[in-house]
């Protein structure tokens, strides 16, 4: 088996269809995301909306297979790495309890999913997070993938919460609240790594914040994720402040969303 | 075959084909009974599902182009969908037509939950001549409009497996299944 | 009221433990790097492997075994320095070489279509390695000197006779055909044969040996 295995090969059902980042970016109406569309008029993601069902079954399926594609990249972060030096087994041992917690966070979305009609594989998949955990440097693939993209996960598990908590529904609140659980728990291992594994190299500190940005920009969708009223997506402060973000940290995901919903609309 | 119009004729930011998209509104068509002319205007810029009825008679049908999309190929046709979209909008004329949906708001008037409620009256139909389906994404719909209770998995029931209600029956189930 | 005063056994009569046990705290310690060594190798093929299998159960299967195998590396490296190894890598070796060569070859299948040989190489053939080398080892040790490790055995244990049984399930709900049988058969001797050459995962006497010198008497 080799070592850093392409986003492109990742193994999957005959249920599954892959889009291509440069399909999803290049659809001239707009980058689909959350269950909404980056050209819509914003509105946070509630049950009251007239699409608002059908966009939490929609964000949920993308929840799905983030996890499939979190499971994959933390069983890879497991492979790809030589012990010592590399990766320290205690970096391995936290990789593999997050591949558990994702494993789970799968089978509780696809009981989600039933839960809310939809079949797995009815919407399309883009590998882009898993693309983050390929990362060849352990320390930016963590930076990456456990601090932008579980804190993002972190966000959106709480806005489903929220969903779930407005709409009534127990099931939906329930699974989300276990969920985020695991999602800040998995953004600490991230700072704590972070922080370990650069005490003393100032270069790799930078890059590894530097790919973090790249990553939390990316999934910014053109302010889809912020802390305005109407941000689809809301920013989570007090739960980013659990899982080891800074005020700083916080403050500069707010301003890089405000700047890409700026950017969206002139 | 009913003659059927679509708008635009070609398309710039979906793959559609318009007329691939007129066959299969007028297969929906002729399954529900619907013999007359129909428009169908699609707004391609769109990505999402929304769908209304412009005119009944003659009958004009507006659309975003998400509504006909094949959700696991953005930007390509489904014909899953379409059918499901078509023959919501068809059924809604016929039922107006029927004389049981006189006292019926107008569409601009319907709230969520009665939307809710007279969609699955509706998508159940569709299903039992075999047009669409997804039975469980209509009662998620169904449950946020009216509550995630047992009473109101009994209204879903009720109006899925009926075949033709009137407005003041779905009325019934639905209020009195809300929270 | 009790008589606090009057004098009972140490052992109870029920508590047959008993001293002393096959192992001392060197041999202990070797054995236990070498398990180490073999579990932190099947945690890091079970998580690489996840990404390339396409059947979703077995995909989520494997991402849950390879947290159960990390935390039995975790055990045993805790282990370690109880039985005076402070430097815990330097045993945390493999027994042999033939057994490298046992990993090499089990992680050896990456392809979509390989789903079977990756599991038969876990489930058919290493696990029920591991179990018999940990069974050992539990029944032969002292359980008064030697308590701690029989615990994390015995937890580990429960693990991988639990392991062992969903992948033997996904195994035979996998086969369908006489042609992946022979896969599967094929795939398992190859692995057996080398495991045969390593003595078992920790090495010649995994599991003891059973047979009876017989010395000459005439």
């Amino acid at each position: 088996m080799r070592k850093i295995f392409p986003a492109e090969e990742l193994a999957r059902d005959s249920r599954f269809i892959r889009q291509s980042n440069e399909q999803r970016m290049g659809d001239p109406r707009g980058a689909r995301i959350a269950g909404g569309n980056a050209g819509d008029a914003l509105a946070k993601l509630t049950p009251g909306l007239p699409n608002g069902p059908d966009r939490a079954r929609a964000l949920m399926h993308g929840i799905f297979v983030g996890e499939i594609q979190a499971l994959e990249g933390a069983g890879r972060t497991c492979w790809d790495f030589e012990l010592g030096d590399e990766a320290p087994l205690a970096l391995k041992l936290d990789m593999a309890r997050q591949c558990w917690d994702e494993a789970r966070h799968c089978e509780i979305s696809v009981v989600l999913a039933e839960h809310m009609g939809t079949e797995l594989g009815e919407y399309a998949e883009n590998a882009l997070l898993y693309e983050a955990a390929c990362n060849p440097d352990p320390v930016l693939r963590l930076t990456g993938v456990n601090r932008a993209l579980e804190g993002l996960a972190i966000d959106v598990f709480n806005t489903m919460k929220e969903f779930g908590n407005m709409a009534g529904d127990p099931v939906l609140e329930f699974c989300e609240d276990w969920m985020l659980a695991d999602e800040v728990t998995h953004v600490k291992m991230g700072s704590d790594w972070l922080r370990r594994l650069t005490e003393n190299d100032k270069d790799r500190l930078d890059k590894a914040l530097e790919f973090q940005k790249v990553v939390d920009r990316l999934f910014s969708f053109n302010g889809f994720r912020g802390e305005e009223d109407d941000s689809p997506i809301q920013l989570t402060r007090r739960f980013r402040e659990l899982a080891g973000f800074t005020d700083e940290e916080i403050d500069e995901i707010a301003d890089m969303s405000r700047d890409a919903r700026s950017e969206a609309i002139t | 075959m009913v003659q059927v119009s679509v708008k635009p004729e070609s398309f710039e930011m979906v793959l559609y084909d318009a007329a691939v998209i007129g066959e299969v509104v007028a297969e929906v068509a002729e399954r529900l009974g619907v013999d007359e002319a129909i428009t169908l205007n699609i707004d391609e810029t769109s990505p999402l599902g929304r769908s209304k009825i412009l005119s009944y008679d003659p009958i004009d049908l507006w659309v975003d182009g998400g509504a006909l999309e094949n959700t696991q190929r953005p930007r390509n046709f489904g014909q899953a969908r379409s059918r499901d979209t078509i023959g919501r909008l068809l059924l809604r004329i016929l039922d107006r037509r029927s004389g049981r949906f006189d006292d019926a708001p107008a569409d601009d008037e319907l709230d969520l939950s009665q939307f809710a409620a007279w969609d699955v009256h509706n998508v159940g139909r569709l299903e039992r001549i075999g047009l669409g389906g997804q039975k469980k994404r209509r009662l998620y719909q169904f449950r946020n409009r009216h509550g995630f209770t047992d009473t109101a998995d009994a209204a879903f029931e009720e109006l899925w497996g009926s075949s033709e209600l009137s407005w003041a029956e779905i009325e019934r189930i639905s209020v009195g299944c809300r929270p | 009221m009790t008589d606090t005063k009057r004098p009972r056994e140490p052992f109870a009569p029920w508590d047959r433990r008993s001293l002393p046990g096959l192992f001392d705290v060197d041999e202990t310690a070797e054995r236990i790097g070498y398990y180490k060594w073999v579990e932190i190798k099947l945690f890091e093929a079970l998580g690489g492997w996840v990404a390339t299998v396409p059947e979703l159960d077995v995909k989520l299967r494997l991402g849950t075994h390879c947290y159960h195998h990390a935390w039995h590396a975790e055990l045993f490296d805790k282990r370690l320095p109880e039985l005076r190894e402070m430097q815990t890598e330097r045993l945390t070796v493999p027994p042999n070489d033939h057994m490298v060569e046992f990993f090499e070859s089990m992680t050896e299948p990456e392809a979509a279509h390989l789903t079977i040989e990756k599991l038969v190489g876990v489930y058919r053939v290493l696990i029920p390695h591991k179990i018999a080398a940990y069974t050992y080892h539990r029944n032969g040790t002292s359980e008064i000197t030697d308590m701690p490790t029989i615990r994390i055995l015995d937890f580990i244990l429960q693990d991988e006779f639990n392991d062992w049984r969903e992948g033997e399930m996904l195994i035979q709900s996998m086969i369908e055909s006489p042609e992946e049988l022979e896969r599967a058969m094929s795939h398992q001797t190859k692995l057996e044969k080398i495991m045969l050459a390593a003595g078992g995962i920790a090495g010649p006497g995994s599991i003891g040996d059973p047979y009876v010198e017989i010395v000459e008497k005439n």
